[in-house]
C-alpha cells in the first residue's frame, strides 16, 4: 500500500474507533413513558384503505352530483326549439331562389 | 427466538395495534428500544439523542398500517430510524448558525500524529479518543445532510452500498457517487487543518 494510502487508512481506523464510542453515551428511562403518552395522546390508527375501496367510496360521493347534473342537462335540453335533419334538408330542397354565378360573384 | 418466529410474533403486534390496542405498542418499544437509540446515537448529537429516538417510534406507530407482514420488522424499524436521522440533519441544517470555532493546535498536533503513525493501534495507545471525536465532529458538521450521512453509513460504519441506499431510499448510484465525493471532502477538510 502507498504511504498516503497508508496514511488515509490509519485515519479512518481512528475516526472509525471515535464514531463508534458513542455508542457508550446513556439515555434515560423516562423518555419511554414519554413515547407512549404521546402515543396514547395520538389515539387509534386506522389501516389505510385499499385503492378498490377508495375508488368505491370516491364512486358513491360523486353519485348526488352526477344525478343532479343529468336533470340538469335533461331540463336543459327539452328546453330547446329542435329542427329535425330532415325539416332542414326539406327547407333547402323546397327553396325557389336560384343562384347562379353571376349572382354569386355580384355581376 | 430465531428470526423467522421473532418477525411473525412482530406482525402479530403490529396487527393489534391496527386493530385498536394502543398499548400492545409498548412491546415493540421494549423489544426494539435498545436498537433504536443504538442506531440514533452514532447520528445525532448527544443532547438530542433521546427527542429523535421519540420522533423515530412516534413516525413508526403513524406507519405500522404500512407495514407488510412479509417484511422484516427490525429491518424496516431500521430504515425509518435512519431516514428520521436523516430528516433531523436537514431541518437542523436549515436554522444552524454556522459554526465559527475551529480546531485548537492540540487537535491539529493530534491529526498529524494519526496521519504520521505507521499504524492506528500505535497511535491509539497514546492519545485518547476525545480529540478524535472532536475533530470527527467539526468535519462532519462542515457537510451537507446528505453527504454526512452517506459518510457515517459506509465510510464511518462500513455498510455496503447497497444497504446503505435501501436504509437511505436512493439509489445506489447515488449513493456512491455522494459516498466518493463526501469522503474527498472530509479529506480536503481534515488537510486544510495543518
Amino acid at each position: 500500500m502507498s504511504p498516503i494510502k497508508d496514511k488515509d487508512e490509519a485515519l479512518r481506523q481512528v475516526l472509525r474507533r471515535a464514531y463508534q464510542e458513542r455508542e457508550k453515551v446513556e439515555v434515560t428511562d423516562q423518555w419511554q413513558e414519554e413515547v407512549m403518552r404521546r402515543i396514547r395522546e395520538f389515539g387509534k390508527i386506522e389501516a389505510s384503505p385499499s385503492f378498490l375501496a377508495m375508488f368505491e367510496q370516491l364512486v358513491w360521493r360523486l353519485v348526488p352530483v352526477t344525478c343532479l347534473l343529468i336533470l340538469g342537462l335533461t331540463v336543459l335540453l327539452s328546453s330547446f326549439d329542435f329542427i329535425s335533419g330532415y325539416d332542414v334538408i326539406e327547407l333547402l330542397m323546397n327553396s325557389t331562389e336560384e343562384i347562379t354565378l353571376n349572382q354569386f360573384f355580384g355581376l | 427466538m430465531d428470526t423467522d418466529s421473532h418477525s411473525s410474533a412482530d406482525a402479530e403486534v403490529v396487527d393489534q395495534i391496527v386493530s385498536g390496542d394502543v398499548n400492545a405498542f409498548e412491546v415493540l418499544l421494549h423489544r426494539y428500544e435498545a436498537h433504536v437509540v443504538r442506531i440514533v446515537k452514532k447520528h445525532i448529537p448527544f443532547d438530542k439523542v433521546e427527542e429523535v429516538a421519540q420522533d423515530v417510534f412516534i413516525r413508526v406507530y403513524q406507519s405500522l398500517p404500512n407495514f407488510k407482514r412479509d417484511d422484516s420488522f427490525k429491518q424496516w424499524l431500521s430504515t425509518i430510524t435512519i431516514r428520521t436521522c436523516y430528516d433531523f440533519w436537514r431541518k437542523h441544517y436549515r436554522y444552524r448558525e454556522i459554526p465559527v470555532s475551529s480546531l485548537s493546535e492540540k487537535h491539529q498536533i493530534w491529526l498529524e500524529e494519526a496521519t504520521a503513525a505507521k499504524s492506528s493501534q500505535s497511535f491509539d495507545e497514546r492519545y485518547s479518543q476525545k480529540e478524535a471525536r472532536e475533530v470527527l465532529d467539526w468535519a462532519l458538521d462542515r457537510l451537507s445532510p446528505e453527504d454526512r450521512m452517506v459518510l457515517e453509513l459506509v465510510y464511518l460504519e462500513g455498510y455496503s452500498v447497497k444497504e446503505a441506499a435501501s436504509l437511505l431510499g436512493w439509489s445506489t448510484v447515488n449513493v456512491k457517487v455522494r459516498s466518493f465525493r463526501a469522503r474527498k471532502k472530509l479529506h480536503k477538510l481534515i488537510k486544510e487543518i495543518f
